[in-house]
């Protein structure tokens, strides 16, 4: 795996904040969501931040929805996963299980 | 403060972000709703909005987000770059915390500065009223050489004369009023309210519609109706904003009024806050009954000089009709100003020396940040030289200098806007308070606001090219060879230090010498004897309301008034009075018996009726003959006391007791006492011809009077006793414009007051500069040459000698700068001239007193750090680099 494929631990998180909504990531969403899962307030400008490295990666995709007057008669733009994205987030995952194994036990011991 | 970012920040974000603002935006607005939900936003959600905001303005997030889309980097990149830059210098200053604050203080004080003379100007003399096509707003002046009355514009014509004018066809509109005070009782709140009685209907001569209501309809004007139009701040102040207010009934003076309209905000004529119709007409009046002004606009076609050609022809057909009844006639004038000018001419000379000052404490400021910037170059070329060779370019190392400027020039900006508004806000207080408002009011509005942002901009442009330049010419890198020992840079650094203090120097000496002629026209002014004893005299008007004092009903009034307050504790004299020095303002006509009056001339003196008890209360000076006595009565002959003015005018100084004369009617006066001329028009002005007359024995000729009271401690602790005094005869008579007469001296004195405390001010903060730029010079000299002082001192130099050694050579340039700002002193005095007193522009003592001032300030400068380098150990100083 090249340098330029492996993800960043905010990118991460950001991806796998877009997986979960499903056609409901953009923005706002993301970022409660991750706020929800993880108890960790990221701002609005480092979401877009990561969501356009991940776009310029081919990770996610995008879509402007309509215009809303509840957001004072802007657009949203939603965040789609990509089969690259998904990949992605899988190859990142093992990279961290087979850093992590044999330490699972030991973890645990710690916590106890 | 709206959730959502305001126009300037969203178009900001719009240039920043491109396409994506627009979800930013709406991504933040729908946030901040789903936050706050419906209820009020506490603080914290408005911190954490703009939290949230302020997120998109970081320089990652802003090239990720650009280089994420096509069309890149471009504009956005520069942003980001530049946001970058204020993170580096950010981080720089805050590694230099001193300097940082030293020099935002600075800058402070000098934007300060700015915007309270700027405000002042803006609101008093640019744009004291806010009336439409205020050019064409005219105020009509007359002049009677032959009585040697000045053009005036103040009380100063009759009816007839306000019809004579009326006649020229170039003005429209013209209007004319009288002034004087009248009791209105609105619901429970009676308030004393400075009026105006109109002939003609203001609001549309002014050019207004009316905030409230209407103004008079010509009807009511020819029927003299009761209607009644109140100013807005009484309305908001007095009557509580009460919209309802019109179409109600007022009381005036104990009338029924309707009130029709409220007049919009800051419109103030002389301060006037009720403005009724004249109940009479113009036609009952003599032609020299002269109290009231006129006000006109000028037809269309019309211009300022074709109104003055009628005026001039009007003023000769006048003449040749009435110069045998009014002898005033030969020769007399009447001219037309722009209204602007009538009122605010006399601020111009302050406005134009506090404006002239405030440049130079900007040009002060500037240097003496560049000479700070200077003072941190040493530190800065190894950083400098060190980000050059790690592939900065100059470009942008010069760009980040001029950022630290700007981002310093932006601190001192906030900084010096808010101390600014304080400094604004108690001037405006100090005038709205005074006896006779100036038309206009002092704030800190959209266009000062500018005026400071781009002198703040040209300041932080200016102090940081000079540093700038320096550090960056030459061989960026020369410092990371030599290790900072290049001996030439630090030759070229201290020429400029040396320059840029002379400058200084220079100017401070300049506004030392300003500041000093004000205070030396202050020290002659309070020199000058005023005639009588100023302490502890408390004075108040009360104006008995006609309809409800007779005429024979009004000096016994006084005459009871001043038996309670005479017998209240601390109270050591008492009398009542027509008027009082500094300003006397009631005048007449007089004819003398045997003088020889050359023909055509008509003699005139200030009248003032008083209570005999005058004469001792005020301290009056007996020259000859005797004061006005309680004897003086109805019945026994018509007695006068005269000033020594009078007796010298008139009488070629030759003893005039027993001598007679006349005031318009028949009853000859005779002269029996001359007292020393009190300053009566003024403090700085030579006193006028003025006699007393005694309101015993002419009772009831004025229901408006001044109550005199010398007391033996504090005026003030005196004022509940003397409320209760008058309340004890009359429970709903008022007492105003209450205040001692040492500050009607200083009210008379404002324009100079201002100008010397403000003056002074920037005096003594332009020494602290100078000072503060010759420290800087020695203390850096002294760190470069601490191995020379060593040679020297282990070659048997004293300490005396090093220490001399330096001041001497600081001490160069700050005698040079003298020397340049005794010129630009001089040039200064004669622009102020009008503001100074019995000094000259290039008065000698004051030019060599701020000398040594500045000398002064700056040999202790220099001898601080020059005595601590002649302490140095010279083993020490010898190995030091």
């Amino acid at each position: 795996m090249s340098k330029g494929d492996f993800l960043g631990e905010l990118e991460q998180v950001v991806l796998l904040a877009v997986a979960q909504l499903g056609d409901e990531g953009y923005g706002v969403t993301i970022q409660t969501e991750i706020a929800r899962r993880s108890g960790r307030r990221v701002s609005l400008g480092s979401v877009y931040a990561t969501l356009a490295r991940l776009e310029a990666k081919g990770l996610v995709g995008s879509k402007l929805g309509e215009a809303m007057a509840t957001r004072g008669g802007r657009a949203r733009r939603h965040f789609r996963i990509k089969p690259a994205g998904l990949r992605a987030l899988e190859a990142s995952r093992r990279v961290f299980e087979r850093m992590w194994e044999g330490l699972d036990q030991g973890a645990e011991g710690h916590r106890a | 403060m709206s959730p959502v970012p305001g126009r300037w920040l969203a178009w900001l974000l719009t240039r920043l972000l491109g396409e994506d603002a627009e979800q930013a935006l709406g991504d933040l607005e729908e946030s901040w709703r789903a936050r706050v939900g419906g209820r009020r936003p506490s603080a914290r959600d408005r911190w954490s909005h703009w939290r949230e905001l302020g997120s998109f303005f970081r320089p990652s997030v802003i090239q990720a987000l650009r280089s994420g889309r096509e069309g890149g980097a471009g504009r956005a990149g520069k942003v980001a770059g530049m946001l970058s830059d204020l993170r580096v210098v950010w981080r720089g200053l805050r590694r230099a915390p001193g300097f940082a604050l030293l020099a935002v203080l600075t800058i402070g004080f000098g934007i300060a500065a700015t915007t309270v003379v700027t405000g002042a100007v803006d609101g008093l003399v640019l744009n004291p009223f806010p009336f439409p096509d205020g050019k064409r707003l005219v105020g009509v002046g007359t002049a009677y050489p032959k009585g040697g009355t000045p053009l005036s514009f103040f009380e100063h014509l009759s009816p007839a004369e306000y019809q004579d004018i009326a006649r020229a066809g170039s003005l429209e509109r013209v209007v004319a009023w009288d002034m004087g005070n009248r009791q209105v009782t609105f619901g429970e709140v009676t308030e004393n309210l400075f009026s105006g009685f109109w002939w003609g209907d203001a609001f549309p001569t002014l050019g207004m519609e009316p905030h409230l209501g209407r103004g008079f309809s010509a009807d009511e004007l020819d029927r003299r109706d009761r209607v009644a139009v109140l100013s807005y701040r009484v309305w908001r102040d007095r009557f509580g904003a009460d919209s309802a207010i019109v179409g109600k009934p007022v009381l005036v003076n104990g009338d029924p009024y309707e009130v029709v309209g409220v007049m919009p905000p800051r419109t103030l004529v002389y301060g006037m806050d009720l403005w009724i119709p004249m109940p009479i007409g113009p036609e009952v009046y003599p032609r020299n009954r002269r109290q009231f002004q006129v006000l006109a606009r000028l037809a269309p076609g019309a211009t300022l000089a074709s109104a003055n050609a009628e005026l001039e022809v009007i003023a000769r057909q006048v003449e040749r009709a009435f110069v045998s009844e009014v002898p005033d006639y030969e020769g007399w004038r009447i001219e037309a100003r722009t209204w602007a000018d009538v009122n605010v001419a006399s601020l111009r000379p302050a406005a134009l020396v506090l404006l002239g000052a405030v440049g130079f404490v900007m040009l002060l400021v500037s240097t003496n940040v560049a000479t700070l910037l200077l003072g941190r170059s040493s530190a800065r070329s190894r950083e400098l030289a060190l980000r050059s060779a790690l592939g900065a370019g100059r470009g942008r190392l010069w760009r980040q200098l001029i950022t630290e400027s700007l981002l310093l020039a932006a601190a001192g900006l906030a900084l010096g806007v808010g101390l600014g508004t304080l400094g604004a806000n108690a001037l405006d207080a100090t005038v709205a308070s005074m006896a006779a408002p100036l038309p206009g009011s002092i704030e800190v509005n959209g266009r000062v606001l500018a005026a400071a942002a781009v002198v703040a901009l040209i300041a932080g442009l200016g102090f940081g090219t000079i540093p700038a330049i320096h550090m960056l010419k030459g061989d960026l890198q020369r410092s990371l060879k030599v290790d900072g020992a290049g001996s030439t840079a630090h030759a070229s650094r201290l020429r400029l230090q040396r320059l840029l203090v002379g400058f200084e120097a220079a100017l401070a000496l300049a506004m030392l010498a300003g500041s000093g002629y004000l205070v030396h026209s202050f020290r002659k002014l309070s020199a000058i004897d005023p005639g009588f004893e100023t302490e502890r005299l408390l004075t108040m008007r009360l104006s008995l309301a006609q309809e409800r004092y007779a005429r024979e009903a009004i000096e016994p009034f006084f005459v009871n008034l001043r038996e309670r307050v005479g017998a209240l504790p601390g109270v050591l004299a008492v009398a009542t009075a027509s008027q009082y020095p500094p300003r006397v303002f009631g005048r007449a006509e007089i004819q003398l018996q045997d003088v020889e009056v050359p023909p055509g001339a008509s003699p005139s003196a200030y009248v003032t009726l008083a209570s005999p008890s005058l004469m001792p209360t005020l301290g009056l000076r007996l020259v000859a003959g005797r004061f006005l006595e309680e004897t003086d009565r109805p019945g026994s002959p018509l007695v006068a006391v005269v000033n020594q003015a009078l007796v010298d005018r008139y009488y070629g100084g030759r003893n005039p007791i027993g001598r007679r004369f006349r005031v318009g009617g028949d009853e000859l006066i005779e002269i029996v006492g001359v007292v020393a001329s009190t300053r009566n028009v003024g403090l700085d002005q030579e006193p006028g011809p003025e006699f007393f007359g005694s309101t015993l024995q002419l009772p009831g000729l004025n229901n408006q009077m001044f109550l005199v009271v010398r007391t033996a401690g504090d005026p003030y602790q005196a004022l509940p006793l003397v409320r209760e005094a008058v309340k004890g005869i009359d429970a709903d008579q008022p007492v105003y414009a209450i205040r001692t007469i040492e500050e009607a001296f200083a009210e008379s004195q404002f324009r100079r007051r201002v100008s010397t405390f403000m003056l002074s001010l920037f005096g003594g903060f332009a020494l602290v500069l100078a000072a503060v730029g010759v420290y800087g010079v020695v203390s850096y000299a002294t760190s470069q040459r601490t191995r020379e002082v060593g040679v020297r001192m282990a070659l048997g130099a004293s300490r005396r000698a090093v220490t001399r050694l330096f001041v001497r050579q600081a001490m160069l340039p700050v005698l040079g700068g003298a020397v340049l700002g005794a010129g630009v002193a001089f040039l200064i005095g004669r622009a102020m001239a009008t503001l100074l007193f019995e000094v000259e522009p290039g008065d000698p003592l004051t030019l060599l007193g701020a000398a040594l001032v500045l000398a002064a300030v700056g040999l202790l400068a220099a001898y601080v750090p020059a005595r601590r380098a002649s302490r140095l150990d010279p083993v020490r100083a010898l190995r030091s680099d």
